[in-house]
C-alpha cells in the first residue's frame, strides 16, 4: 500500500488551499537563508560601531536597524534562518530515525519486547521534555551546537515511534507481509521493503510538524538563557536580545518575531496540508489515537 | 479490576524508569554543590561536606541511597535552601498543580466545544476563522504569548496584577474576601496564557477527531432513527470522541507541565517550573533531580487517572 | 579588611566623601533631621534570594543588606571615611572604648541599653563569640584572613569587651570594628561550629539593628520590621520588603511604582527615569571596578598559561580593545572608564597612570612579535599548531558584563583571536572555577574597602585563594613591598606614594584589561525621602528613610500590625 505516485502529490500540494502558502513560505525562508547572508554587505556578528550604531532604527542602510552591540538585525535574521533550520531539520532527523527504528522493531516485534519496549517508552513520555532539556543544558553548560541538536534530537523522538509501532502493529498482519515470510525473506528486509515504506507518511507529517515544534522549542530555550551562544545568531537569540529592551527597541523583537511565527505556521500548515493531500484514507483508517495530530511532536511545549 | 491492577504495575514501573533516568542524567553533570565561593574553607572541610551528604561515593551507590531515601519519603537536601527538598518543593507543587489543573479543565471545555463546533458546521466560516486563529496560537513560542499578555495587560492597560501568585505586599493584611480576589486577580494571566496554548492543541485534535467519527455507521443510524441532529452529534459522537482524547491526555501531560514552566518564569508564579529553573543556575543537584522526577510523576499519576475515566467512559473498554 | 566578593558593592574612601557629597546631593533628597512621624513600606528589588544569612558566610550583596540592617558593629565608619586610627568612627553597639597604653588593645564599653531582637541583653561574651564566629575554620567565614591581627577577644566584664592584637597597625580600629558583626551568643552559641552552615538558625537572623527580621519566603520575599524598642531609636519606616527579581521585570517594577527601589538600573537608559514621575535616579558612586583578568597561571598548575603566560600578548589584547567606546556603549554617558586596579574615588587612587593605548595595528605586531601568526589576514592566530583561543567568564547576574563578553569577543577577533563565551553562574561556577585557578579570563569586579590592604587582598602574591581574592594569581615580589610600605605608613602622603607605585608596576604588567568603574544609578521612588547613599553602602542609610505623610500610598499605611494568618 504504497502513497500516491510523487506527481500526484506536490500538484496535489500545490492546489491545496493553504498548502501552497505553506510550501511559498518555505521556499522563501530556505532561499533566505542560503543566498540572503551573501547578499548582505554585513555579517551580522560584526559590530559595526559601539558607539553610534547602538541601537538605531529601521533605516535604507539598515532596513531591519541595528542591535545593542551595532550589528545588522537584517543580516542577523538571515543567518538566524540559516542556524534555526539547520537546528530543527537536523534534530527532527535524529528523531525520526530513532523513532523509526524504534516503533518499527516494536511494532513488529510485538509480544513480550513489544510490551517492555513501550513500558520504557512510557517512561521517556513522561519526564516533561523542557524539564529533561534545561536540566541536561544548565548542568552542563557551556553546550556547543552538535550537543544542542543531539539533545534535542534525542528527546523528541517518542511519539513518531509511538505512531510508527501501531502502523507496523497493522501492516505486518497484511496478506501481502504474510506471503514474503511464507518466501522466507528475512525480517530486516521485510521491514525495510515493506514495512518502511508504510510509515513513510505519518512520519513525514510527524517530522514537517516536528521541525515547527523545534523551532519555536529553540526560542523558548534561548528566553532561558540556554539556546545557541553568542555571537551565533539563532532566530530565538536575536529575539532575546530585543527582549531585554522590549521598551523602546522594537525592531530587534518585531522581524525575528515574524521570522520565528511565520515559519512555525508555515511549517505547520504544510503539515496539515500534507496529511490532508497524502492518501487520507491510509492515515484515518487506522487507530485514532495515533493517526490524528498527536501532541508532544507537534506541541512547542512539550 | 485487573486490568487497573495491570495499569498500576505499569504506572509504578515507569516511575522507576523515569526516577533513574533523572538520577543519572543529572548526577553525572559536572560541577560540584560544594565548591563554594568562599576559598577560606579547607579542602578537608569540604571533603567532610561530602562526605556528610555521600557525594564521594561512586555514582551507582549514589543512585542506590537516592532509591532508598525516596521509598522512605525523602527526595534529598536542598542547599539553595537550606532544608530538605521534600520542604522545599511542598508549596510548590500545589501551584503549579492549580494552574496546570485550571488551564488543563478549561482548555478541554473550550477546546472540545470548538472543536465539535467546527466538525458540525464543516467548512463554515467558523470553521475556517477559528481553525486559522487556533493555528496561529498553536505557532506562538510559549513565552511569547505569556510576554505579551503580561506586558499588554499589566504594563500597558494596567488592568491587571503583573505576576507573582498574590500581591507581595497587601494580602497578608487583606481581609478574606479580598484576599480571595487577589488570589482569582493573579491567577487570571497565568492561567489564561497556558489555556490558550493548550487550547490550541486541543481544538486542532478534537476536529480531526470529530470528522473521523461523523461518518460513522452507529451514528447514520441514529439519524435515520429519526433522532434531531444536535442529539445525535453531541450525545454519541461526542462520548465517543471523548475516549482518544482522554487516550490523549497522556501526552498532554508533559505537555502542559512544560507550557507551565515558562508561563511560571514569565509571571514569577512560585511553582515547580519557577523551582526548577533556579535549582538548575544553583546547581542544587537534589533538587533539580527531585522537580524532574516529581514533575514525571505528575504525568503518570494524571495518566492513571485518564485510564480511569477511560474505562469509565467507554463500555466497550471496559470488557 | 573584609574579603569582598565582587558582587557586592561596599567601599570607602579616605578622600572621597567631600567630591561624593557634592555629587550625590544633587541628586538625592536630604531627610529633614527630626523628619515626621514614622510609618511606610518600602518594596526594594533584588537580584537574588540570598543564599544564607548567616553573617560570617554572607557573600552577596542581598544578603550583605540584610546584615548592615538587622546587626550592629561595635562602632560605624564616620562621615568622613577615614579608616586609620579611631577618631572617624562613631560609636554603635560600643558607646566609648579605651586603648591600651601599648596599642596591643583596646576595651569596648558596650551600651547598656542596646537589647537584641528577642529582648535579651548585649552582652561582652557576644562579641568574644563573634570572633569567634568569624574566625574558626569550621565555619568558614571569608573574613577571617582580615581578623588576622586579632589575637583574641577577652570579656573583662559583663559589658566590657577587650579586643587583643598581635601588632600595631594604622587600621587595627578598623579591623577589630568592621569585620566583626556583633551576634548573640545564646542564639547561635546553640549549635556546634561545624553544623552551623547548614542550621536553620541562620535562616532567622536576630541581631540588635534598628530593622529586625520577620520572615523569609524563600523566592519570594524578605521582610523587616522597624525594631520600635532599639537603643539608637527606631528606624523611621515600617517595613522593608526585598523581593527577587530579574533586572528586565525590575526596570518595569520600578517605572510603574510596584517596586520602590531597583539598584543599578540600565546606566543606558536613565532617560526614562529622567521623564518618569513615578521614580527618580540616584547616583550611587562606589569603590568597584571591573575589569577582565587573564590567569597567569595554565589551569590549577603553577605552569605560565600558555596564551596568557606572556606579557606581550597581555599586553597586545590589551591594546586591542576600545574602552572607550565600549564603556559608552555599555554605559551611555554614565560610565567611568578604569584607570587600574582601583577606582578614580580611591583616596590612593592615581589617575595618571598610563595604560596600554587602543591601537589594534601595535596590537597585530606585539601578538607576531610574540609567536601568533595568521596564516591568512583575518584568520585565527596560531603558533606552535595551537590556536591563540580562550574562553571568557562573565557572571549571569551582571548585564553590564555581559554585554562587555559579546563587545570582547568581536574586539579580538578583529585581532585574531577566538573568545568563547561562558556566561555561568556566579556562586555554583564562577566562583570555584576562579578559586581552583581553573578558567582562562574572566571579566570580574572588585569591591575593595578604602584602605590599601584592600588592593593587598586581591593584587598581593600571598593573597592568592585560599588565603585571598587574587584569582589571577598574580606575583610580583616588588607589588607585594610597596603595598606593605604603604599599609605600614601611618602618613597618607607617603602610602600614597608608595600606593602609586605599585599601581604602576601592576599596569605595566598588564595582568587585566581594566574596563570601568563601578558607578551605579540606582532608580529610586520619588515619594520617599531618602537619606545620602553612603559610599559603603546605599542601604545603610535605610532606618532614616521616610515618606511624607501626605505622598503615602496604600502599602505604607499597613502598619506594623501583625499579618493575618
Amino acid at each position: 500500500m504504497n502513497s500516491a505516485p510523487r506527481k500526484n502529490v506536490a500538484r496535489r500540494l500545490l492546489a491545496h488551499s493553504t498548502g501552497r502558502w505553506a510550501v511559498g513560505v518555505i521556499v522563501l525562508m530556505i532561499l533566505a537563508a542560503i543566498v540572503g547572508p551573501h547578499l548582505m554587505p554585513y555579517s551580522g556578528i560584526e559590530q559595526l560601531d559601539i558607539v553610534r550604531l547602538k541601537n538605531s532604527p529601521p533605516s535604507w542602510a539598515h532596513p531591519f536597524g541595528t542591535d545593542q552591540y551595532s550589528r545588522d538585525v537584517l543580516a542577523r535574521v538571515l543567518r538566524g534562518a540559516r542556524i534555526s533550520l539547520a537546528i530543527s531539520t537536523l534534530s527532527v532527523l535524529i528523531s525520526i530515525t530513532i523513532g523509526t527504528a524504534y516503533g518499527l522493531v516494536a511494532g513488529y516485534a510485538g509480544g513480550a519486547t513489544d510490551a517492555a519496549l513501550m513500558r520504557l517508552l512510557d517512561g521517556f513520555i513522561s519526564i516533561p521534555r523542557i524539564f529533561l532539556l534545561i536540566a541536561v543544558l544548565s548542568l552542563w553548560n557551556p553546550v556547543p551546537l552538535t550537543a544542542l541538536i543531539l539533545l534535542l534530537g534525542a528527546t523528541g523522538w517518542f511519539t513518531v515511534s509511538r505512531l510508527v509501532r501501531a502502523e507496523t502493529l497493522t501492516a505486518r498482519t497484511q496478506d501481502y507481509v504474510q506471503a514474503a515470510r511464507a518466501l522466507g525473506a528475512s525480517d530486516v528486509r521485510i521491514l525495510w521493503r515493506h514495512l518502511l515504506p508504510n510509515v513513510a507518511t505519518p512520519v513525514l507529517v510527524a517530522a514537517t510538524l516536528g521541525v515547527a515544534n523545534v523551532i519555536a522549542l529553540e526560542t523558548g530555550l534561548s528566553y532561558l538563557g540556554l539556546g545557541a551562544r553568542e555571537p551565533t545568531p539563532s532566530w530565538g537569540s536575536i529575539f532575546l536580545d530585543g527582549v531585554d529592551f522590549f521598551a523602546g527597541n522594537w525592531w530587534v523583537v518585531l522581524f525575528p518575531g515574524i521570522a520565528i511565527i511565520g515559519t512555525v505556521l508555515a511549517f505547520n500548515v504544510l503539515g496539515d496540508a500534507l496529511r490532508d493531500v497524502l492518501d487520507p484514507r491510509q492515515l484515518h483508517g487506522t487507530p485514532m489515537t495515533e493517526a490524528a495530530p498527536s501532541m508532544t511532536e507537534s506541541n512547542p511545549h512539550g | 479490576m485487573r486490568r487497573l491492577a495491570a495499569r498500576l504495575l505499569q504506572s509504578l514501573i515507569v516511575v522507576v524508569i523515569v526516577t533513574t533516568i533523572s538520577f543519572f542524567v543529572i548526577h553525572a553533570a559536572p560541577g560540584d554543590p560544594f565548591a563554594y565561593d568562599s576559598a577560606n574553607i579547607t579542602q578537608a572541610v569540604r571533603e567532610h561536606w561530602r562526605h556528610q551528604f555521600g557525594y564521594d561515593r561512586p555514582l551507582l551507590e549514589q543512585y542506590a541511597r537516592y532509591v532508598v531515601s525516596v521509598l522512605h519519603g525523602q527526595l534529598g537536601y536542598s542547599f539553595q535552601y537550606g532544608e530538605p527538598v521534600t520542604v522545599a518543593i511542598r508549596d510548590a507543587v500545589p501551584r503549579t498543580l492549580l494552574l496546570a489543573g485550571l488551564s488543563l479543565g478549561l482548555s478541554f471545555l473550550i477546546g472540545i466545544t470548538v472543536g465539535v463546533l467546527q466538525a458540525v458546521h464543516r467548512d463554515g466560516w467558523f470553521d475556517r476563522a477559528s481553525s486559522a486563529v487556533l493555528l496561529v496560537f498553536y505557532s506562538l513560542p510559549d513565552f511569547w504569548l505569556a510576554l505579551s499578555a503580561l506586558m499588554l495587560f499589566a504594563y500597558v492597560w494596567r488592568v491587571l496584577p503583573p505576576g507573582h501568585i498574590v500581591d507581595p505586599v497587601m494580602h497578608d493584611y487583606m481581609s478574606g474576601w479580598a484576599a480571595l480576589a487577589d488570589r482569582l486577580k493573579h491567577m487570571i494571566l497565568p492561567v489564561g496564557s497556558l489555556t490558550l496554548l493548550t487550547t490550541a492543541g486541543i481544538a486542532r485534535y478534537q476536529r480531526a477527531a470529530m470528522l473521523d467519527i461523523l461518518p460513522a455507521d452507529y451514528v447514520r443510524t441514529a439519524r435515520a432513527k429519526g433522532l434531531p441532529e444536535r442529539r445525535v452529534v453531541w450525545r454519541h459522537a461526542l462520548r465517543t470522541a471523548l475516549t482518544p482524547l482522554v487516550t490523549m491526555l497522556g501526552v498532554l501531560f508533559p505537555a502542559i507541565l512544560g507550557g507551565a514552566l515558562f508561563v511560571e518564569r514569565v509571571f514569577s508564579w512560585p511553582g515547580m517550573g519557577s523551582l526548577a529553573a533556579n535549582a538548575i543556575g544553583a546547581r542544587d543537584y537534589d533538587l533539580v533531580t527531585a522537580t524532574v522526577v516529581v514533575g514525571s510523576i505528575m504525568v503518570v499519576v494524571g495518566n492513571f487517572l485518564a485510564d480511569i475515566l477511560q474505562m469509565l467512559l467507554d463500555p466497550r473498554i471496559r470488557e | 579588611m573584609r574579603n569582598s566578593p565582587p558582587s557586592h558593592h561596599r567601599g570607602r574612601s579616605l578622600l572621597l566623601a567631600g567630591a561624593l557629597a557634592a555629587l550625590s546631593a544633587c541628586t538625592s533628597k536630604e531627610t529633614p533631621v527630626g523628619g515626621g512621624a514614622t510609618g511606610g513600606t518600602v518594596v526594594i528589588d533584588a537580584p537574588s534570594d540570598p543564599s544564607t544569612l548567616f553573617p560570617p558566610l554572607i557573600s552577596e550583596e542581598v544578603g550583605r543588606w540584610i546584615q548592615d540592617l538587622v546587626f550592629d558593629r561595635l562602632a560605624q565608619i564616620g562621615p568622613t571615611m577615614v579608616t586609620v586610627g579611631d577618631k572617624g568612627f562613631t560609636p554603635e553597639l560600643a558607646k566609648a572604648w579605651t586603648w591600651a597604653p601599648d596599642s596591643l588593645s583596646i576595651a569596648f564599653s558596650i551600651d547598656p541599653r542596646a537589647r537584641w531582637h528577642d529582648g535579651q541583653p548585649v552582652t561582652a561574651k557576644d562579641v568574644r563569640y563573634s570572633f569567634q564566629l568569624f574566625t574558626d575554620p569550621k565555619v568558614g567565614s571569608s573574613s577571617a584572613s582580615t581578623l588576622t591581627n586579632v589575637d583574641s577577644v577577652s570579656v573583662r566584664d559583663s559589658l566590657t569587651a577587650v579586643v587583643w592584637f598581635k601588632k600595631r597597625s594604622p587600621e587595627q580600629f578598623y579591623d577589630a570594628v568592621y569585620q566583626i558583626i556583633v551576634m548573640p551568643e545564646h542564639v547561635y552559641g546553640k549549635v556546634p561550629m561545624d553544623q552551623l552552615r547548614t542550621s536553620p538558625v541562620t535562616r532567622t537572623p536576630i541581631g540588635s539593628g534598628r530593622f529586625r527580621f520577620s520572615k523569609w519566603d524563600v523566592g519570594q520575599r524578605i521582610e523587616l520590621l522597624a525594631d520600635t524598642a532599639n537603643y539608637r531609636g527606631r528606624a523611621k519606616l515600617d517595613r522593608l520588603l526585598i523581593v527577587p527579581a530579574d533586572p528586565q521585570t525590575q526596570v518595569a517594577r520600578v517605572l510603574s511604582g510596584e517596586a520602590d527601589v531597583m539598584e543599578a538600573f540600565p546606566s543606558d537608559q536613565t532617560a526614562k527615569l529622567d521623564s518618569s514621575k513615578v521614580a527618580a535616579a540616584v547616583i550611587w558612586p562606589t569603590l568597584g571596578y571591573a575589569f577582565i583578568g587573564m590567569n597567569l597561571h595554565a589551569g590549577a598548575t603553577s605552569a605560565p598559561h600558555p596564551i596568557f603566560g606572556d606579557a606581550r600578548v597581555r599586553r597586545a589584547l590589551s591594546m586591542a580593545v576600545d574602552r572607550q567606546a565600549m564603556l559608552t556603549n555599555v554605559f551611555g554617558k554614565l560610565g567611568l572608564l578604569s584607570h587600574g586596579p582601583f577606582a578614580a574615588g580611591f583616596g590612593l587612587a592615581d589617575t595618571t597612570i598610563q595604560l596600554p593605548p587602543f591601537d589594534t595595528t601595535a596590537a597585530k605586531a606585539l601578538l607576531d612579535s610574540a609567536g601568533w601568526k595568521a596564516a591568512t589576514p583575518g584568520a585565527i592566530r596560531t603558533k606552535n599548531g595551537k590556536p591563540l583561543q580562550f574562553a571568557v567568564m562573565a557572571p549571569s547576574s551582571s548585564v553590564p558584563r555581559r554585554q562587555y563578553a559579546v563587545l570582547i569577543q568581536a574586539a579580538l577577533r578583529r585581532v585574531g583571536a577566538q573568545v568563547d563565551i561562558q556566561i555561568v553562574d556566579p556562586r555554583s561556577v564562577m566562583y570555584p572555577k576562579m578559586n581552583s585557578g581553573d578558567f582562562d579570563a574572566v571579566i570580574n569586579a572588585f569591591n575593595p574597602d578604602p584602605s590599601i590592604t584592600g588592593t593587598a587582598q586581591y593584587w598581593a602574591t600571598g593573597a592568592a585563594p585560599p588565603n585571598g581574592q587574587n584569582y589571577l594569581r598574580y606575583a610580583n615580589r616588588d607589588v607585594d613591598a610597596l603595598l606593605d610600605s604603604a599599609a605600614k605608613s601611618f602618613d597618607p602622603a607617603k602610602a600614597k606614594q608608595y600606593a602609586s607605585r605599585a599601581y604602576k608596576d601592576i599596569a605595566a604588567d598588564a595582568p587585566a584589561i581594566w574596563l570601568y568603574d563601578y558607578v551605579l544609578v540606582n532608580a529610586v521612588n520619588r515619594r520617599i525621602d531618602t537619606a545620602p547613599f553612603r559610599v559603603d553602602g546605599w542601604w545603610v542609610n535605610l532606618p532614616d528613610w521616610s515618606i511624607p505623610q501626605d505622598k503615602r500610598i496604600e502599602r505604607d499605611r499597613i502598619g506594623l500590625a501583625p499579618a493575618k494568618p
